[in-house]
C-alpha cells in the first residue's frame, strides 16, 4: 500500500497537469485577451533573456568547434568543421540548450512569482476583483514562452555559428565568406524547420509547467521554493521527452 | 460615551432589503465537515460579524460567498443573484459589486500603489480616461489618508498602511457589500481600532453593507450591528454584542469570557 503512494501521486500529478493544459486551451481563445500583459511577459521572457542566451550560445559554438577539430583532423575532414558544427547547433544543441537555459531562468521565475502570489492570496484577490487570474497570469505567460523560446533559439543558433567561425579561426584561417558558404550550402530547410517547430513545444512546456507549479503552490514560503525548483526539474525532463518524440517523428518523416 | 459606541446600534440605517441570504450552507474538506448547514441573512446597511475560533470555518464561509470555494450544498444569494449559478463574466460582474478585504491585504507586490488601485478599474471601467482614473485613485487614497504613498511599492509600506491601501483598493470599485477577513489581525490595538473606525466611516459615506469575520471582540463591539457565533459549522447564536455578552449559553460565554 505504502509503496503505491508515489506512483499514485505521480499519476495524479500527470492528470492534474493534463487538466491544467486542457483549461489553457479552453481559455486561450476565449475573450477577453490580455494583450498588454502578453507584451509585458514577452518582453520579460524574451528580450531580458537575450544576454544569457547569447553568452551561452557563444560559448557552446566555440567549445563545440574547438573540441570537434582534433577528431575531424584525424580523418582529414577538417574542412567539414563549419558544416558539422552548424548542423549540430541548428538541429539539436541550439534548441535543447536554449530551452534548458530558459527552463532555468524563465520556468523558475514563473514558478516562484505565481507561487508567491498564490500563498499571499494575490491570485484570490485578482479573482474577487472580477479578473480571471488564469487568463491574466497563466495564458499570457504560456503564450509568451511559446512564442519567445523559438525566437531565442534562432538567435542562439546565429550566435553559436558566429562563435564557431571564431573557433575555426583560432587554429586556422578561414574567411567569413568561405565559412558562410560552407555552412549555408549544406544546411537545408529540413535541418532547420523540425528544430524550429519543436522549440515551440519546448517553450509551451516551460510555460505550462512553471504556471502549473506556481498556481498550485501550497505550504507557504517553503512551497514557493519547491514550486520554483520543481518547475525547472519537470520542465527540463519534459524538454528531453519532447526531443525524444520529435526525433522519432522526423525520422519517420525522413528528415534525419 | 465610549468612542465608537455610536456604531454598535444603528437601526435607523439598516434597511429591510436582504442583500445576502445564506441557507443550509455545507462545506467539507475530506471528512472534515467545516460548515454543516449555516444560515445567515444580512440587511442593507447592516454590519454583521461572524465570530468564531480559529479553524471554525469563518474564512471558508466568506470564500463560499464570493465564489472562491464551491460549497457542497446550500443557497448563497447576494443582491438577489444566486452566486452558485453564475458563470464566467456574470460572476466577474457580480464580484465587482462585492468587495473583499483579505487578512493579508493581498496587494500585488509587483505593482505600485497606483497600479494596485487602477487594476480593477482598468478591467471594469474601461471607458474611464486616464485623468478620471487618477482622480479616483487620489480620492480613494484621500479616504484612507495615504495620498503620499501613490507611487510607492507595497514592500515600502507598514502593516497598517498596507491594510489601509487594501481597504482603498476594495472600496475604489464602490461595492455594495464588503466582506472583511480578519481586518485587525496582525495590527497593534491602536492601528486596529483606527482601521475599524475608517471602515465604518467609509461604509457610512458609501452606504455599504458588510460581513466581518474575526475572533477579535473589540471589532465586534466597535463595528457590528449583529454578531453571529459560528460554532461546529452552524450559526450557534446571534444577537447584538450586548445581548451575546449577557447570554447564558456556555458556548457564547466561552467567547466573551476573556473580555
Amino acid at each position: 500500500m505504502a509503496r503505491s503512494q508515489p506512483i499514485r501521486a505521480f499519476v495524479e500529478e500527470v492528470g492534474d497537469i493534463a487538466s491544467f493544459t486542457g483549461r489553457f486551451f479552453r481559455e486561450v481563445f476565449r475573450p477577453r485577451f490580455e494583450w498588454a500583459e502578453l507584451f509585458r511577459q514577452s518582453f520579460i521572457n524574451g528580450y531580458r533573456s537575450l544576454p544569457l542566451v547569447a553568452v551561452t550560445a557563444f560559448i557552446m559554438g566555440l567549445v563545440l568547434t574547438v573540441q570537434s577539430r582534433p577528431t575531424l583532423e584525424r580523418f582529414g575532414a577538417e574542412s567539414m568543421l563549419p558544416l558539422m558544427v552548424a548542423i549540430s547547433v541548428v538541429r539539436e544543441i541550439g534548441p535543447v540548450i536554449t530551452a534548458l537555459i530558459c527552463a532555468g531562468k524563465i520556468g523558475s521565475s514563473i514558478g516562484a512569482e505565481l507561487g508567491s502570489m498564490k500563498v499571499t492570496e494575490q491570485i484570490d484577490a485578482m479573482e474577487v476583483s472580477g479578473t480571471n487570474p488564469f487568463k491574466y497570469l497563466v495564458v499570457t505567460r504560456v503564450v509568451s514562452t511559446t512564442l519567445m523560446v523559438p525566437v531565442l533559439v534562432v538567435f542562439a543558433d546565429a550566435i553559436a555559428i558566429y562563435a564557431s567561425y571564431i573557433g575555426v579561426n583560432i587554429k586556422g584561417s578561414v574567411s567569413w565568406t568561405l565559412f558562410h558558404q560552407q555552412v549555408f550550402d549544406s544546411l537545408v530547410f529540413a535541418d532547420f524547420v523540425p528544430a524550429f517547430i519543436k522549440s515551440f513545444f519546448f517553450g509551451f512546456a516551460i510555460g505550462i509547467v512553471g504556471c502549473y507549479k506556481g498556481f498550485n503552490t501550497k505550504k507557504g514560503t517553503e512551497g514557493v521554493g519547491q514550486a520554483s525548483h520543481s518547475s525547472v526539474v519537470v520542465a527540463s525532463l519534459v524538454i528531453f521527452f519532447i526531443d525524444l518524440i520529435a526525433v522519432q517523428i522526423t525520422d519517420i518523416l525522413g528528415y534525419n | 460615551m465610549e468612542k465608537g459606541e455610536h456604531t454598535i446600534d444603528r437601526p435607523a440605517e439598516i434597511g429591510e432589503e436582504v442583500v445576502v441570504r445564506i441557507q443550509g450552507l455545507k462545506k467539507a474538506f475530506g471528512k472534515n465537515e467545516v460548515l454543516r448547514g449555516f444560515n445567515m441573512d444580512v440587511h442593507k446597511g447592516e454590519n454583521v460579524m461572524v465570530l468564531g475560533k480559529s479553524g471554525s470555518g469563518k474564512s471558508v464561509l466568506i470564500k463560499c460567498i464570493i465564489g472562491l470555494l464551491a460549497p457542497d450544498a446550500g443557497i448563497v444569494e447576494v443582491l438577489g443573484q444566486d452566486m452558485l449559478a453564475l458563470k464566467h463574466e456574470a460572476l466577474d460582474e457580480m464580484r465587482v459589486r462585492i468587495g473583499f478585504l483579505f487578512q493579508s491585504n493581498a496587494l500585488y507586490d509587483s505593482m505600485t500603489v497606483r497600479e494596485n488601485l487602477e487594476f480593477p478599474m482598468r478591467r471594469h471601467f474601461v471607458k474611464l480616461g486616464a485623468a478620471e482614473r487618477h482622480d479616483r485613485v487620489m480620492q480613494a487614497l484621500a479616504d484612507v489618508s495615504l495620498e503620499q504613498t501613490v507611487d510607492l511599492m507595497p514592500s515600502e509600506l507598514s502593516g497598517g498602511m498596507r491594510k489601509r491601501i487594501g481597504l482603498a483598493r476594495t472600496l475604489i470599485m464602490r461595492p455594495e457589500i464588503v466582506l472583511y477577513d480578519e481586518p485587525t489581525t496582525g495590527l497593534d490595538p491602536i492601528t486596529g481600532r483606527e482601521i475599524v473606525e475608517l471602515m465604518l466611516d467609509l461604509q457610512r459615506e458609501y452606504g455599504i453593507s458588510s460581513i466581518l469575520i474575526s475572533h477579535d471582540l473589540n471589532v465586534a463591539k466597535l463595528a457590528a450591528n449583529r454578531v453571529i457565533v459560528l460554532h461546529e459549522g452552524i450559526a450557534h447564536a446571534q444577537g447584538t454584542f450586548d445581548e451575546l455578552m449577557h447570554s447564558t449559553d456556555p458556548v457564547v460565554r466561552r467567547f466573551f469570557y476573556s473580555l
